[in-house]
């Protein structure tokens, strides 16, 4: 296969999948969209295995591997902070605190820290950072490994 | 870490793209290695030199510096 055919089954996945995403949302079907993306996954790695044209030695991969590192090393602390506070919000329901036998009535305030919906979007934020920190993680270390230099030969 | 990959390039008059297919790696990776942005593994730089038909001293060179360029 061609690397360009590649590309372009990437953007077909990628419409695809943005389409069932609308539709479970609309139908309130998050199973759709969760199987949906990892069969995505699976049609592009079968894709770039079967592609011939492409030419990964070990800078290209050297690239890769410390872009991801650095994406996951960034990603991780955001979100154990961003997951502490969720964490925080759900001990703080009343039948949990019953259970571990906090008196939640000597407390001063009784609202929650965010909502459901915020985790939501909080969330959806944090994968958006993720793609956008490999992508620019990526252009750094290409840069650095001399991607983009100029040859005099 | 210097090389002498032009050096060699040019008296077996093989181009950044020649000896890139011969040993199996890209263009752009020779060309990082001569500009010294890359550090190659010992086993391309075995290549390389092999290559060339010399040991891997002749072609490159270690300078005993503080490396700080894998810090980042």
């Amino acid at each position: 296969m061609k690397k360009n055919i590649f590309y372009l089954i990437i953007g077909f996945v990628a419409l695809a999948l943005l389409a069932i995403f609308w539709y479970s949302v609309e139908t309130f079907t998050p199973v759709l969209s969760m199987i949906a993306f990892v069969i995505g996954v699976v049609i592009i790695y079968v894709s770039y295995r079967r592609v011939d044209d492409f030419i990964e030695d070990e800078r290209s991969a050297r690239i890769t591997e410390k872009a991801a590192l650095r994406t996951f090393q960034v990603f991780w602390v955001c979100f154990c902070a961003f997951s502490i506070m969720a964490v925080m919000n759900l001990l703080y329901m009343p039948h949990l605190s019953r259970e571990l036998r906090f008196d939640r009535q000597s407390m001063p305030l009784s609202v929650e820290i965010m909502s459901p919906r915020m985790i939501g979007y909080v969330q959806l934020g944090l994968l958006c950072l993720m793609i956008f920190l490999y992508v620019g993680f990526r252009f750094y270390y290409a840069r650095k490994y001399g991607e983009w230099e100029t040859d005099e030969e | 870490m210097k090389n002498k990959i032009k050096v060699y390039r040019a008296m077996y008059d093989l181009t950044q793209e020649d000896l890139a297919k011969a040993i199996g790696v890209t263009r752009q990776t020779i060309l990082a290695i001569e500009k010294g942005k890359y550090v190659p593994s010992l086993d391309l730089a075995f290549r390389i030199s092999r290559h060339f038909k010399v040991n891997i001293e002749e072609v490159f060179t270690y300078e005993d510096e503080v490396r700080t360029a894998d810090k980042d």
